[in-house]
C-alpha cells in the first residue's frame, strides 16, 4: 500500500523584490509505502524542507502532485501530522493539553482522548508529566512530546522536519533510538527530513538523496540493516558504514559538481528551516 | 566616583573582600540583603523609603515656603481629615467608577477591533490610515467637542477614556498576533484545527503577552486621561479635588491627590495586572519562549 506518492513535484519561487524566479525543486518523485520509514537527505539549502512543507500543505507546489492515502493534498490536514525542528508545542497548554489537541479538534470524547493520550505519553516515556507545561521539559522531552502529539492523532503519515537538529548530540542519539523503538513497535509511516547521514541510515528503510538546488532525486538508497536497531550494535555493522559511505559519496559528488558549475542557485526564499 | 571605584577593581583581582559582597565577606551581609530583597513588603515599599525621606528632609529644612510645599505629616493629617469627612472616599469611588466604565468599554471595543485588524488584511488596509489619523488627535483634544455633545457628564469622561485606551490596545493586539510563531499555527492546522479553532486556541493565547502589555499601557494612559478630564470637566473625583484645592490655595490636598493617584495605580498593578500576567504568560514560560524564538 502506498501511503504517500510524490509525482514530478516542482516549486518555483518568485523573489518579491527583484521579480527573479528561483527554482527550488526541479523534479522530485518518489513514494512512501505504508509502515515505511523514508528519509529525505540532501545538502543544506537543497529544498528538502520545501518538499516537506508541500506535503504538509503549508506551501503550494508549482507543478506535480502529492497524494496521501489516495487523496491529493490541498492544504494542511490531520492525516499529515508534522514534528517540527522548533518543537512548536503550545506553551499555554500542558503536556496533556498538547497531546489531546488533535483528538479534541476531531471531536473525540474526553474519556477516550485522555486514555489515548496516556497511552502515547507512556510510549514516548512522558507518563507522569501530563500536567507540566512544555517549558518545564528538557529539549529532548519536548520533542518526544511533539512525536506523541502527532502519533496520538493517528495520521496517515508522520512528517518530521529535522526534528533532532536543535538537540545536543548525546540526547539526539537517545532520541533516535527511542524513535526507532517506537517505529518498530507501531509501524507508523514516517517521512523524515534530515541533513545528518548517520541519522538517516540508522532510522530509515529507504533514503531519498536529493541533489543541490534546484533539487532532483539523485538516488534512492535501500537500507537493509536488520531491526531492531541499537546504535551500539547497528553502527558496528559493516553494512551501516557501507551505506553511510555510499550516501556521503552521493552528497560529496554533488558538492564537486556544484563547485565545477560555479554559481550557486539563489538562496532567497527557499528553505528557512535549514542551516 | 573614580576614587571609590578603583580600589574595588584592584581588590577584585587580588582575592580580598570586595566592597559589594564579592569574595569572603559576601557571606552574611549579602545574604541578609538578599533575604530583605525577597520579602514582599520590602519589595513593595522599600524603594519608596528614600523618596519619602528626601521629601521629609526638604520639608524639615524648609527649602520651600509652606504655602508651596508641605511634608508627609501634613499630608497624612489631611488624609485623615478627608477620610473622616467622607470626601476622599466619595471622590475616589467617583474616579474609580469612571475608570471602570472607560476601561470596560475600551476593552469591549479595542480587543475585537484589534483582532479584526490583525487577522484580516482587508480590514487592516481599510482601517490602518484611519487608525493612525485618529491616534494623532490626542485624547484631551477631543474634550472641547465632547463637552459640547455630552455636557459635563460621565459620558464625556468615559468617551475620552475609551478613546485613550482603544488605540494602544489595538496596536498591541496587532503586534501580538504578528508575534505568534508561524510554526504554532502550522502545527495546529496539521493536527486538524480549522481557522476558527486556530484563532481561539493559538492566535488569542499566543498574542496574550503583547495584549497584556497593551492593557497595562492602556490602563496607564486611561488613568492619566481620567485625571486630566476630571480637572477640566470637574464636578467630582480625585483630579477635581486637586484642581479645586489649588483654586483655594490648599497645597496639602494637591500633594495628597498626587500621592493617592500613585498609590492607587501601584495597587492596581500589584493586585490585578501583575497576578494576571503571573497566572498566564509567566506560567507558560512564554517570556523565555518568545525570546528564544526571536
Amino acid at each position: 500500500m502506498t501511503a504517500l506518492k510524490i509525482d514530478r513535484l516542482n516549486k518555483v519561487y518568485t523573489d518579491t523584490y527583484s521579480g527573479e524566479e528561483v527554482t527550488a525543486i526541479a523534479d522530485v518523485s518518489f513514494t512512501v509505502r505504508e509502515g515505511e520509514f523514508v528519509s529525505v537527505l540532501g545538502p543544506s539549502g537543497c529544498g528538502k524542507t520545501t518538499v516537506l512543507n508541500i506535503v504538509a500543505g503549508f506551501v503550494r507546489q508549482s507543478g506535480g502532485t502529492v497524494v496521501v492515502d489516495g487523496r491529493p493534498v490541498d492544504g494542511p490536514g490531520p492525516d499529515r501530522g508534522v514534528v517540527f525542528q522548533s518543537h512548536a508545542l503550545f506553551p499555554w497548554k500542558t503536556v496533556l493539553g498538547n497531546v489531546v489537541f488533535g483528538l479534541r479538534m476531531r471531536g473525540v470524547p474526553r474519556a477516550e482522548r485522555n486514555a489515548t493520550a496516556e497511552e502515547f505519553l507512556k510510549l514516548v516515556g512522558l507518563d507522569g508529566f501530563a500536567h507540566r507545561y512544555p517549558h518545564e521539559l528538557s529539549g529532548g522531552m519536548q520533542q518526544r512530546l511533539g512525536v506523541a502529539r502527532v502519533l496520538a492523532n493517528e495520521p496517515a503519515v508522520m512528517l518530521m522536519d529535522e526534528p533532532f537538529a536543535s538537540i545536543d548530540a548525546q540526547t539526539r542519539r537517545k532520541l533516535q533510538e527511542d524513535l526507532t523503538g517506537i517505529f518498530e513497535s507501531r509501524r507508523p509511516t514516517v517521512f523524515f527530513v534530515t541533513h545528518d547521514v548517520d541519522e538517516a541510515v540508522f532510522l530509515s528503510d529507504r533514503i531519498v538523496v536529493l541533489s543541490r538546488r534546484p533539487s532532483r532525486v539523485r538516488e534512492i538508497v535501500d537500507v537493509t540493516l536488520p531491526r531492531p536497531r541499537r546504535w551500539q550494535e547497528t553502527a558496528e555493522l559493516p553494512e551501516f558504514r557501507r551505506i553511510a559511505n555510499q550516501v556521503n559519496d552521493l552528497l560529496a559528488g554533488d558538492e564537486n559538481e556544484a563547485a565545477d558549475g560555479g554559481a550557486r542557485a539563489g538562496d532567497a526564499g527557499g528553505e528557512p528551516g535549514a542551516a | 566616583m573614580t576614587s571609590t571605584a578603583s580600589p574595588t577593581r584592584e581588590k577584585r583581582t587580588g582575592r580580598g573582600p570586595g566592597r559589594h559582597g564579592r569574595g569572603a565577606r559576601r557571606g552574611l551581609a549579602w545574604r541578609m540583603w538578599r533575604r530583605c530583597l525577597r520579602s514582599g513588603t520590602f519589595r513593595t515599599l522599600g524603594p519608596f523609603v528614600p523618596v519619602v525621606a528626601l521629601w521629609w528632609l526638604l520639608d524639615a529644612l524648609e527649602v520651600f515656603p509652606e504655602s508651596f510645599f508641605v511634608g508627609p505629616p501634613t499630608v497624612v493629617d489631611k488624609l485623615g481629615e478627608l477620610l473622616e469627612k467622607g470626601i476622599l472616599p466619595g471622590y475616589l469611588s467617583d474616579s474609580l467608577t469612571r475608570l471602570g466604565y472607560g476601561v470596560g468599554f475600551g476593552l469591549l471595543i479595542g480587543l475585537p477591533l484589534g483582532f479584526a485588524v490583525a487577522m484580516s488584511r482587508m480590514v487592516r488596509r481599510a482601517f490602518w490610515p484611519i487608525l493612525l489619523f485618529f491616534q494623532a488627535v490626542a485624547d484631551i483634544a477631543w474634550l472641547p467637542i465632547v463637552i459640547v455633545w455630552f455636557g459635563f457628564s460621565l459620558t464625556t469622561v468615559t468617551f475620552v477614556l475609551v478613546y485613550t485606551i482603544v488605540f494602544p490596545l489595538m496596536l498591541s493586539v496587532v503586534a501580538g498576533v504578528e508575534q505568534v510563531p508561524r510554526e504554532l499555527v502550522r502545527a495546529a492546522r496539521s493536527l486538524g484545527a480549522g481557522r476558527l479553532r486556530v484563532f481561539l486556541e493559538v492566535i488569542v493565547p499566543g498574542a496574550l503577552p503583547s495584549v497584556a502589555g497593551g492593557i497595562r499601557t492602556g490602563l496607564g494612559y486611561g488613568w492619566r486621561a481620567l485625571v486630566a478630564a476630571e480637572i477640566i470637566v470637574g464636578t467630582s473625583g480625585i483630579g477635581f479635588m486637586m484642581f479645586d484645592a489649588r483654586r483655594v490655595g490648599d497645597v496639602s490636598q494637591v500633594f495628597l491627590g498626587m500621592a493617592v493617584l500613585g498609590a492607587l495605580w501601584y495597587a492596581l498593578d500589584a493586585l490585578i495586572l501583575a497576578p494576571f500576567e503571573r497566572a498566564t504568560v509567566e506560567r507558560w514560560g512564554m517570556v523565555r519562549a518568545m525570546e528564544a524564538d526571536g
